[in-house]
Formats: C-alpha cells, structure tokens, sequence
C-alpha cells in the first residue's frame, strides 16, 4: 500500500484496451497486489501428491476400476484471466487423471466443460485449455460443453431446506466417479461453487444468481458472508449426498502479464529504464494499431501464470486450504474506508475471452467484480463514490452476446433498477427460443446471462452514491445509469456533490488481483 | 497524448539520469539495495592518472582556490611516511574529498583513492563514472555487506593509499559524527598507518544541500597529524578512538593553539567535536557562525 506524495510518480492506469499513466492527487491511497508468490517447483510432483494422498477421501486410484463411468469436469475459459500459457494447469491435472484410469482399466471417460449459461467453447478454445493429447483423443464424442437446456441430459437430484432445486448435468452426476478440476483466481470460485453452478440448469441457478442474494452477499468473495456461497453450500450438501465426487483445486500467482508488458506487473517507482521503455513502445503501438488489430493483440495475451498450490479430495476440505492460497496471493490488509474509490478498468473480464466488453460487462467488471473484492467493509463508505476507467464503447460482440444487444436496447431503456428489472424481464429473456436456440447451438451465452451481469453489480449500485466514467462513450454510459467524465480531475469536481472537496480516495491498482481486507 | 510528451512526462517523474526517490510510505517496504560493484579499474590506468591529474590540478584545484580560501597545515608529517597509509578524515561538504586531495603533496595525491558512498555516488553510471576519474573513487557499502571493505582491502594490496570518511555521511549540522569502525579495522588487519586529517570551515563554505560554496571565499582549513600506526594486536575499537582523539586534537588546534590542544584530556576534546547539547538548529547555528577574522569584504550578520 502506498500513499501518493510529491516523489510518487504518474501510476499505471488501465481503460480498456489501453493504458496510460494517471497523477492522483497528493494523499491518495493506492492499493496494490502483493507481489507474486513464487510457484511449485514441480507441478507434477505436486498433482501426484495431491491424488495419491488427498484430503479426507481416498486416493484416486482406489476410486479408479474398470466398467466405471468416469466424468471429468473442468472450469471454462471464463478463468484465469488472462487465459494462462501453455500448458494450462487443467492441462496437466486432466492428463494425470486420465493417466490412472486408463491404467485403472476404465473405459468410459466422459470430459465436460462446466460452462453452465457460458457460451460453449470452441474447439480450439477447448484445445487450448486441455491440451493436445487429450482433445485428440476425447473430441467430440467424450469431450463438450455442459448444455444447460438439454432435457435429456439434466437430472434433479433433490432439494435443499430452502426449497433450492438441485439440477445438474445427468452424464456427470450419473457417472461412478465425477472428477472436477478447478482453478482458482479469486475467493469466489471453486468449492461447492464448481458442480453446483458449472453444471447448473436455469432452474437451479436463479435460487442464487439473482438479486436478493446479490444485495445480501457483502461480498461474494467472502464466503462466509456471502448469501449466493450459503446458496451454494446448500446445494452443494445435495450433491454430496448423491454424488461421488473428487474435487480438484489449483491456484496461480500473481503472474499476470507476459515479460514484455512486465511494467504492468512491477510498482510503478521500480521500474527500470527498461520498463519505461517498454511503456512507451507498448503505449504508442497500442495507440497507432488498427482496432482490430488492438483486440487481437490484447486477447492473444497468454499470463505466464505459475501454481501455488494443488488440492484434492473432500470439496470443502479442499476448499478451505485454497482458500488459504488466495488469500496469501491477494490480501491487502488495509485501514479504513475511502469516500472515492478508484478502478482502472481493462480489456477483460471472464465472459469476453476472445470477444468483446460491451457496456454491461464493463458494468459488471466494476461494479460486480472489483467492487467485491473486499473482505469486512467495502473499500468506499456507504455513499461514496466509484470513479472507473474505460472507454465503454457502444459495441457488442453479435455471436456471443445477443441478449446483451436486447438487454441494453430494451431492458436498459426502461429501467436500471435491477430488481425491477428482474421482476419485470428475467422470466422472458431466459425462456426465449431464440437465445435457447443461439445457445445450444450456436457460442452465445443464455439469454438471462446479462441480467445476472446486471445483479452482479447490485450491491455496488445500492452502496454507492455516484458512478463516474473518465473517458468514456457518454451514451453508453448514461444508458447505464452512470455519469462520464472527459477527465479524472472533472470525475473528482463532479465526485465533489457526493463526497465533499477533501474526499479520502483509494486507487485500487489492479490488475493484477487484489483483495482489500478493510478494517 | 503524443511520444514526446509521454518521453517528457517519464524523463521528468522518473528522474532520468538523477537519483531516483522512493515514495515515503514505500521506504519501509523497498528491498535492501543489491551491493552492485562499479567497475574502477580503468580509472587508475596510468591514462586515467593522467586525465585525473589534469582534472585535479587543471580543474578542481583553480576552482576550490579561487572560490575557497584554503589553508593546509601539517603537511611535513608525511615526510618519511611510505604508501599506503589510510588517510582518515571528519566529513561535513562535498569539498572535502577534493580538498584533501588538492592539498597532499603531489607524490601522495596520485596514489589515493578516495571511499566514496556506493548508493550516492554510484547510483548512476553517468555520475559514478566522473567520480571515479575526478577523484579515483571506489565504491564503499554504508549499508555493510560483504564488500565493505573488500575492495578497500584490494587496494591496499596494490599500493593505492585511501582517503576514509569514517562518519559514513557528511555530518548534517557541521559537528562531528561517531566514527565507524571500517578504517581502524582496515588498519589493524593490514598493518597500514592511518593519517588524522581535520578538515574546518567546510560545512560553513558548502554545507549540504549547496553545489557552490558560498559568496565571499570562505576560509577553509586542512589540518594533516602526524600518522598513527596500530600496535600489536591493538583491537579495532581502540584503534578507531585513538584516530577520533587524533582528528579531535587537531580540530581543536584551529580553535585554540597546538599547545593548549595537547593538554587537554580526551573527553574536552570529544565535547568540542561534538558541539553542544542543544536543538539542531542552535547547533548549525554555531557551525555557520560567519568566521570574523578571515572573511573577505566588510562582515554582515546577516547575508545579502
């Protein structure tokens, strides 16, 4: 952590595809990741380890035998983010799974991708993920996307005490042994988030993802505190009780950017005059690259992410020790709430890989994600202000996003309200044929996935007095409900009305992920 | 925002070429400095001697006797003395490095190399690399490390004498500071004669923070002892006390006489080294007292 004085130099400021470096006034507290935890020094030994001696189950191979079924689930391409450079940790747990039961005799191998209302992945998308060896031999006829609309694949396994529906995918629950295998970025992920909701139906997905959960959820990253985890939990009871699971979690480090754009990976008074060469040559190309050309460079990068951590066995056993890795990767430990709370947003969230961030997943990245990365106390005080940084362009990918296109064109329109909005449209977008259709068959997310990007920032919207682009599209962002600002010094004059002319302000310097545990 | 600006706004926030400040509240957390060992070898190649020859005599000398009104005493003690010897001074200005050196006879001023702080004046390649030549500069780790005071120890070896500032610091009021132990230990170890040297005035003429001493050719004064040789199995603490008395004797010749500063018993001659018990600014009040005597030109209280 730092505070801003007269030796601080200009900081690293993300918008969108770009950067650029941002003076903050004097007295500014700024937040940054803590540095990188160093990796396993080997990987492979650690993966066997973790399935030879797991936590509270028994080892793999004993859940191993022949004439089994055997369903091996694997986080989508939502995380990490960036999508991590070959080989993918998944990679590597999915090949030694695979290694045992073939020794093990086990004939029916089913892989599945735990997309739940994600667009399904591509081939290649698929490929990159698990690697060559496996998707050469399991496409396509044991290796695919969870389809959270096919009747005859989804099974009901029960209800919880809150009268949750369970419904999951029937292939992996029916199968002898469901192997899951996770990453995990954030404290969010994981745990009996992983079958519950990646191989969820609408149907059981609107007990957690909606708006009363959402606002009770302070903040979805704190489990123990979060409504949509005890959501969770419960569900994820039901299918303890009717499903042999294997849960396996991994966690990565800080390692975000590759070594050419390392700048953004080092504090910015550190920074050698090779850094600051880099800045330079890194700005301007971005600046005189075709947009085309821009986004392909920008979501070609590949983070050179290394493990800290590989565990297996019992989910919540498991759970907890990566929990513990997160934690120790991204806490901040930090004093007080601010009355303005800053974010530099940039080019990617998890439901634009290889695509585009349309102004609701913008929304969702701010206002959703980074607000919640608090333990405790949100970073700004209840009425305070969130000054963001991004263009928002008024663009939408047409293949993985037509919901969005209708959500921002009808939906937004009317109302910003989001339970209203739930009220009112939910039940509509989420039945439609159309985007059912696109959905199955096409690589579109369902067409309720921008209402839950919508409620993902509910309780940012009822928290905080004002929103404040600087830079942005003002149509998109005023559709939106958020104010815009030409520049960060206008955001402040405007952030004046709410919080006064000598507001306490917090630069969260993220990416790379932070964490605020707030006192 | 255009290259130039960006290349502006770097070269200035970034401090190019100067010495980079870390943000107060990032102090604490910054990572202890690698020990990092400018190469100086070539500044003491005969070519080098040459070219700091003509830096000291054509260039430093002129200048420090035109803006400075020096004066040197005791020079005849190094008469008989053979190189090395480690010359050991108190340190208030950057002047004293190239006063000392432009006041050794011409013989002892080609064979020393001055311990010159390694995150001060090595900092930079640009800076480091004038350092070397004007005044056969080594880097010298303040922080300690494993080569405090290995290259010292090389150079000793080869014949080279050593200009030390045991403070580690230039003082920050004009006083003297407690002495480290580097130079008595480099003296016990080697069997090498240390040279007291009490430099006086300097602090007035360019105290911290100048880059020019100040108007009206400040008198300065440089007072070389006689060498002190450690005794067998002397231990480095007593040897470093017997050079602080050796610097505090002869800093207090320039305020009585030689004879009066011979009498005097050791603890008054450490209190007139380390000026008196009061706030900081009364004590650099007292080390900036304009010197009555010597000054050029009519004597104002208070400057321009």
């Amino acid at each position: 952590m730092l505070d801003v004085d007269e030796r601080t130099p200009p900081l690293i400021v993300h918008h969108g595809e770009g950067f650029s470096l941002q003076q903050f006034p004097l007295g500014t507290r700024v937040v940054y990741p803590p540095d990188s935890l160093p990796g396993l020094p080997d990987v492979t030994a650690a993966i066997d380890a973790a399935l030879d001696e797991p936590i509270d189950s028994p080892p793999l191979d004993e859940l191993l035998f022949a004439d089994m079924r055997l369903a091996i689930v694997f986080d989508d391409l939502s995380i990490p983010l960036p999508p991590m450079r070959a080989p993918d940790i998944r990679q590597r747990v999915v090949e030694a799974v695979i290694e045992r039961a073939a020794q093990a005799g086990v004939d029916d191998v089913h892989l599945i991708a735990a997309n739940s209302l994600h667009r399904r992945m591509t081939p290649d998308e698929l490929q990159h993920i698990l690697g060559e060896r496996v998707f050469r031999s399991f496409w396509p006829e044991r290796l695919r996307n969870h389809d959270a609309e096919d009747p005859d694949d989804l099974v009901v396994l029960g209800e919880t005490g809150h009268g949750e529906v369970v419904e999951i995918n029937r292939t992996a629950a029916e199968a002898d042994l469901l192997v899951y295998v996770n990453v995990n970025l954030i404290a969010m992920n994981g745990g009996d988030k992983s079958v519950p909701v990646g191989l969820a139906s609408y149907r059981s997905l609107r007990h957690h993802h909606n708006v009363h959960t959402m606002l009770h959820s302070r903040s979805f990253n704190d489990p123990p505190r979060s409504a949509m985890h005890h959501s969770y939990d419960r569900m994820g009871d039901v299918v303890a009780d009717t499903v042999r699971l294997f849960q396996i979690e991994t966690t990565v480090n800080n390692e975000t950017f590759p070594p050419q754009f390392d700048f953004l990976n080092t504090r910015e008074w550190e920074w050698s005059y090779r850094q600051q060469g880099a800045y330079l040559a890194a700005k301007r190309a971005n600046e005189l690259a075709p947009a085309k050309v821009r986004r392909k460079v920008w979501q070609a990068v590949e983070a050179p992410y290394e493990v800290t951590s590989v565990n297996a066995g019992e989910v919540n056993a498991v759970h907890e020790r990566t929990l513990a890795n997160v934690h120790r990767q991204q806490l901040t430990e930090i004093d007080g709430q601010a009355d303005i709370l800053v974010f530099g947003l940039p080019y990617l969230c998890p439901y634009n890989v290889n695509s585009v961030m349309n102004p609701i997943l913008v929304s969702c990245l701010g206002l959703g994600y980074y607000f919640n990365m608090y333990k405790n106390r949100p970073v700004v005080r209840e009425g305070g202000v969130l000054i963001a940084f991004h263009p928002v362009p008024w663009e939408f990918h047409q293949v993985h996003h037509p919901s969005y296109v209708d959500f921002f064109d009808e939906v937004l329109a009317e109302t910003t309200d989001p339970a209203a909005i739930e009220a009112k449209f939910e039940q509509a977008y989420a039945t439609d044929p159309w985007y059912v259709h696109l959905y199955r068959t096409s690589y579109a997310y369902h067409g309720v996935h921008p209402f839950y990007m919508w409620y993902w920032g509910a309780h940012a919207l009822d928290h905080l007095d004002d929103v404040i682009f600087v830079g942005a599209n003002r149509k998109s962002v005023r559709r939106m409900g958020f104010r815009s600002a030409s520049t960060f010094n206008d955001a402040l004059e405007m952030a004046s009305d709410s919080v006064g002319r000598s507001p306490r302000i917090t630069y969260m310097h993220t990416p790379p992920l932070t964490m605020a545990e707030v006192r | 925002m255009g290259a130039g600006r960006d290349i502006a706004l770097l070269a200035r926030r970034w401090r190019w070429a100067r010495r980079s400040l870390l943000p107060h509240s990032a102090i604490p957390h910054a990572p202890p400095a690698q020990p990092r060992e400018f190469p100086t070898e070539w500044a003491r190649t005969p070519a080098g001697q040459v070219a700091r020859a003509g830096v000291q005599q054509g260039g430093l000398k002129p200048v420090l006797w035109t803006q400075t009104r020096p004066e040197v005493y005791g020079r005849e003690h190094l008469d008989g003395l053979e190189a090395p010897a480690i010359f050991v001074a108190n340190h208030s200005s950057h002047l004293d490095a190239p006063l000392v050196l432009c006041s050794l006879p011409p013989g002892w001023a080609r064979q020393v190399a001055v311990g010159a702080a390694a995150d001060y004046f090595f900092d930079a390649r640009w800076r480091a690399s004038l350092t070397a030549l004007a005044f056969n500069a080594f880097p010298v780790e303040r922080r300690g490390g494993t080569r405090v005071t290995g290259t010292a120890k090389r150079l000793l070896g080869e014949g080279w004498s050593l200009l030390l500032f045991p403070e580690g610091t230039r003082s920050s009021d004009g006083w003297m500071q407690d002495f480290r132990s580097g130079p008595a230990r480099l003296c016990c170890g080697g069997g090498v004669p240390a040279v007291p040297v009490a430099l006086r005035g300097t602090y007035r003429a360019m105290p911290r923070g100048r880059h020019w001493p100040g108007p009206g050719r400040p008198r300065v004064v440089v007072r070389f002892g006689r060498p002190l040789r450690p005794e067998q199995g002397e231990r480095p603490s007593a040897f470093s006390e017997r050079l602080t008395e050796g610097i505090a004797r002869l800093w207090d010749e320039e305020e009585t006489t030689w004879w009066e500063a011979q009498r005097r018993d050791r603890a008054e001659l450490l209190a007139g080294t380390a000026g008196p018990d009061a706030p900081r600014w009364r004590r650099t009040w007292e080390s900036t007292r304009p010197d009555r005597a010597t000054t050029t030109g009519p004597f104002r209280t208070w400057p321009e």
